[in-house]
């Protein structure tokens, strides 16, 4: 059943039902993934979903339901569920629902030659890639990934104050990992590459960066407890602002679970730190022409050297503060309830070449991985304690590997004690902290917990 | 859910380019997630997850292929779309279905669906009243309720026709005590495979004070002491330390492949010959058994190490294959949307002869972990990480002060061998396993232990 219809036959019979605004969020998606192993297709999938959340507010209150059948049940399904689901809603929030006639950017999501990538090439470039793994050194002697996937997807959103407006996206792709060993020793690489243009995608050079990963760090130990100066390689930095998006949110300043409160037009961080939120950049995995309430998407600061400029609002947060909508409602699926969330979320690349900044670095650590960031890390207080690993540097000249070490610190002192940024912004894979970039940093002091 | 004749023409579809074996899994799940935010709802959402997910081998070959059109046309369409990346012909096989009944392991009185909203928002109630009225500095409490439904019918071309019904509640506590601009926060989250029944087994207020009481401690501790010392690990979701490292390298899903630092160690020690651990899915009404798992195999009870010595895998179909040994109840998978593996179900340490009290007071200088966060590990290197959610220092068989921000690294391997006393107070605890099947409930448990040395990782030098 097209979204179209079936919105009309919800909104007739929520109007019988007593609810005083509605609004469908809708999403119908494509997903073909390959793995190989051993020289080998080991796992294919390919799927056809679809799914429809019903927003509606009843008494004032809002509730949610969802439904992945389009039948004739679902129908009274998502207006009882949802209608039950308000009258217990307690919250004084005042809910607004977006108003139908807004301008909107034009903003391109969609590659049409990505999705006509024929299933087979995707599979020969699996291939490929654990060949090219298994090759690069003599010391791999698995990889246990080779995977490569393509989705592309569409987003409908309508609602009762006149509001219908959809858009389509895709995207593809890639991830190697590579075991190698050398005196009993085992250690991991791997490389992950989400792009919109099939011709980024190169075998032979995303399973070079696994495998140099992997083999730069046989023969680590561990270094002696104490302070370091730290070169969060830009994944491990990306990776920790990631981890932390959470205190960017309006959402969560109001509601307390954000040291931020308080602190708009003070300086929190190091000037070299220009920190943005765009929707509307050219190949962002996360770029959309509206966001998750249909509000259109804009650009915006969210640190402007150093000075936090703004929160991340949806209506509700905006509302509430007195201001505009950020466009940064997020809906991570037609499941879930309006929240916040970046976009494409990046700290602004600064001049320096990830080669110069070892050298910059002078003595101290270089983090390539840290674990546990969902457990050993928290939004709330902004202290982190992580596993890691990476390299001991001395005189500006990387001197071996490192392993079995904890970095510890503090998110908002970390973002004052930035101290040189590199040119090499990258984004990681997106999820439902939006698709966060960032390019290398000097930290000026961590923790470290080893021997 | 599906008329047999529509299974086998859909299992044939699927073996139509030379498959030997295909399954289909169909599920029809209902949800409902309540959250109260300082005593208030102000979210509520239920939700229908409705799909099928077919699964077709070849050799050691897989492919998956899932849709919620479950016509007999739209879900034939799927398996022909799944069967075009094998390439052969087909064996000519025959598929004759076997109804197989389920033996309930896990029995559920109130059902969550018949029970209202009201009394559901009244338990939260009395969840929130009791954590925020524990202390001055309890500064907000969050507090999740949930409820699942899952209905499965599962079949399968050797015959298999199956149905079954899960359902699991929970609650969750989540407490933050605020001292100055410094925030701690504390989790509790019980569940069962049970309906609402679960809120006359547990009590509320209780659990809800416990968390309390944990984020109060935890604002007005220090750091942790970072460096390489013992540590005891009291019981509980103090599990979650054998999960992480070591539970995930003895799933099939890593073993089958040689990427599991315990592939081909069958047999062997690799512990401390203080440890005997089991993965048992047949514990009625525990948050992870299931009376069969998702491949309809029947959930049982494994035991992974005895003594020390390593007796056994979690093992699914597909890598039950490519290792020649046969499943052990052990699939899982968050929904349709995944292909199953081998996961963990109730994992735990067995109990050992020591008292908590006799590990305290044999211990000079230790961080005593009272309670565990979350943690990770890299199954192919067994390096593992996790968070110590409440601490504290032992110092000359005394427990001291308490401190905050400690993480555990090592290698499950080391951690293992490392055990030196194991306490007879075995408990478990309820989480969210997340993997390549995805999202599943699944208990952790041991009792308090003590492992001879761990790197822990703090913010303060070590003293």
């Amino acid at each position: 059943m097209e979204f179209r219809e079936f919105k009309e036959r919800i909104f007739a019979a929520g109007q019988a039902a007593g609810l005083e605004e509605m609004e469908v969020y809708a999403t119908r998606s494509k997903r073909s993934t390959v793995r190989v192993f051993e020289g080998d297709v080991d796992d294919y999938q390919v799927s056809l979903e679809q799914g429809v959340g019903l927003k509606a507010k009843f008494q004032g209150r809002v509730g949610y339901a969802y439904v992945e059948a389009l039948d004739e049940d679902a129908v009274e399904y998502l207006v009882a569920g949802a209608k039950a689901n308000a009258q217990i809603n307690e919250s004084q929030d005042v809910v607004e629902f977006f108003p139908g006639g807004a301008e909107y950017p034009q903003v391109v999501c969609y590659n049409e030659s990505l999705s006509r990538v024929a299933p087979e090439e995707r599979v020969a470039f699996c291939l490929e890639l654990e060949k090219a793994a298994l090759a690069a050194d003599g010391r791999v002697f698995k990889v246990p990934h080779a995977i490569t996937g393509y989705e592309e997807g569409e987003v409908y959103i309508a609602n009762t104050k006149g509001l219908e407006q959809s858009f389509s996206a895709n995207g593809a792709y890639s991830y190697v990992g590579a075991l190698a060993q050398q005196n009993g020793q085992v250690k991991s690489g791997g490389k992950f590459l989400v792009e919109r243009d099939w011709s980024k995608f190169n075998a032979a050079e995303l399973a070079r960066e696994a495998v140099e990963e992997a083999v730069s760090l046989l023969g680590a130990s561990s270094v002696p407890s104490g302070n370091y100066r730290i070169l969060l390689r830009r994944d491990v930095a990306r990776d920790l602002l990631a981890t932390f998006v959470p205190v960017f949110s309006a959402e969560s300043v109001q509601k307390g679970l954000s040291l931020l409160q308080g602190k708009l037009g003070q300086v929190i961080a190091s000037p070299l730190v220009t920190l943005v939120d765009d929707p509307l950049m050219e190949g962002g995995a996360a770029s959309a022409p509206f966001d998750g309430e249909g509000v259109p998407s804009r650009r915006k600061q969210v640190i402007e050297a150093g000075r936090l400029t703004t929160y991340l609002h949806n209506l509700k947060t905006a509302r509430k503060d007195g201001v505009e909508s950020t466009g940064n409602a997020s809906r991570p699926s037609f499941k879930a309830p309006v929240g916040i969330a970046p976009t494409n979320f990046f700290i602004e690349p600064g001049q320096a070449a990830y080669e110069e900044l070892i050298h910059t670095l002078g003595d101290g650590l270089i983090i390539i991985d840290v674990q546990g960031t969902h457990s050993g890390a928290n939004p709330v207080s902004g202290d982190f304690s992580l596993g890691a690993y990476g390299y001991l540097v001395q005189g500006g000249q990387i001197v071996g590997p490192v392993e079995q070490i904890t970095i510890a610190g503090n998110f908002f002192q970390l973002l004052t004690s930035v101290e040189a940024i590199g040119s090499d912004l990258e984004f990681g894979s997106p999820g439902v902290r939006g698709n966060v970039g960032c390019p290398s940093l000097i930290i000026s002091s961590l923790a470290v917990a080893g021997v | 859910m599906l008329s047999e004749r529509v299974v086998t023409d859909v299992l044939l579809a699927a073996l139509s380019t030379g498959g030997d074996f295909a399954e289909i899994f169909m599920e029809d799940t209902y949800n409902t997630h309540i959250r109260m935010l300082d005593g208030a709802v102000d979210e509520a959402v239920s939700g229908r997850d409705f799909g099928v997910g077919i699964r077709i081998f070849q050799g050691l070959k897989s492919v998956y292929a899932y849709t919620n059109d479950v016509s007999r046309d739209g879900l034939v369409k799927t398996a022909r779309e799944a069967a075009a990346a094998l390439s052969g012909v087909p064996e000519g096989r025959t598929v004759v279905l076997a109804r197989m009944a389920v033996e309930k392991l896990n029995h559920v009185r109130l059902d969550p669906r018949q029970v209202g909203h009201k009394d559901k928002v009244a338990v939260m109630k009395r969840a929130h009243l009791a954590a925020a009225g524990y202390h001055e500095q309890i500064s907000q409490v969050a507090i999740n309720y949930l409820d699942v439904d899952q209905n499965v019918f599962i079949a399968n071309s050797e015959g298999l026709l199956v149905e079954d019904r899960r359902v699991r509640t929970r609650l969750s506590i989540n407490a933050v005590a605020s001292k100055g601009n410094e925030k701690q926060s504390a989790f509790r989250g019980p569940g069962r495979h049970m309906g609402f029944e679960l809120f006359e087994k547990i009590d509320v207020e209780e659990i809800a004070r416990d968390a309390a009481r944990s984020a109060v401690t935890m604002v007005n501790a220090d750091y942790a002491p970072g460096g390489k010392y013992p540590v005891i690990i009291d019981n509980a979701f103090g599990g979650v330390i054998f999960h992480e490292a070591c539970g995930h390298s003895l799933e099939a899903t890593s073993v089958a492949k040689g990427v599991s630092e315990f592939s081909g160690k069958l047999g062997q020690r690799i512990a401390s010959e203080l440890v005997t651990a089991v993965d048992d899915g047949t514990i009625p009404n525990a948050w992870g058994s299931q009376n069969i798992d998702d491949e309809g195999t029947k959930t049982r009870r494994n035991v992974l190490i005895e003594k020390g010595i390593l007796k056994g895998y979690m093992i699914d179909r597909l890598n039950g294959r490519r290792m020649g040994m046969e499943p052990t109840g052990s699939a899982r998978r968050q929904s349709y949307k995944f292909a199953p593996t081998s996961r963990m179900t109730n994992t735990f340490i067995c109990a050992g002869e020591s008292t908590r009290e006799e590990i305290i007071a044999n211990t000079e200088y230790a961080l005593y972990a009272k309670q565990m966060g979350g943690g990770s590990v890299n199954p192919a290197t067994g390096e593992f990480n996790f968070a110590v959610a409440e601490g504290y220092m032992v110092r000359n068989g005394k427990i001291a002060e308490p401190v905050r921000g400690a993480t555990l690294i090592g290698r499950g391997s080391e951690i293992l061998q490392k055990i030196d006393m194991v306490a007879d107070n075995l408990a478990t605890g309820q989480g969210m396993c997340g993997s390549v099947s995805g999202s599943i409930p699944a208990d952790v448990g041991q009792p308090a232990i003590r492992v001879a040395e761990i790197t822990v990782g703090g913010r303060k030098g070590a003293n």
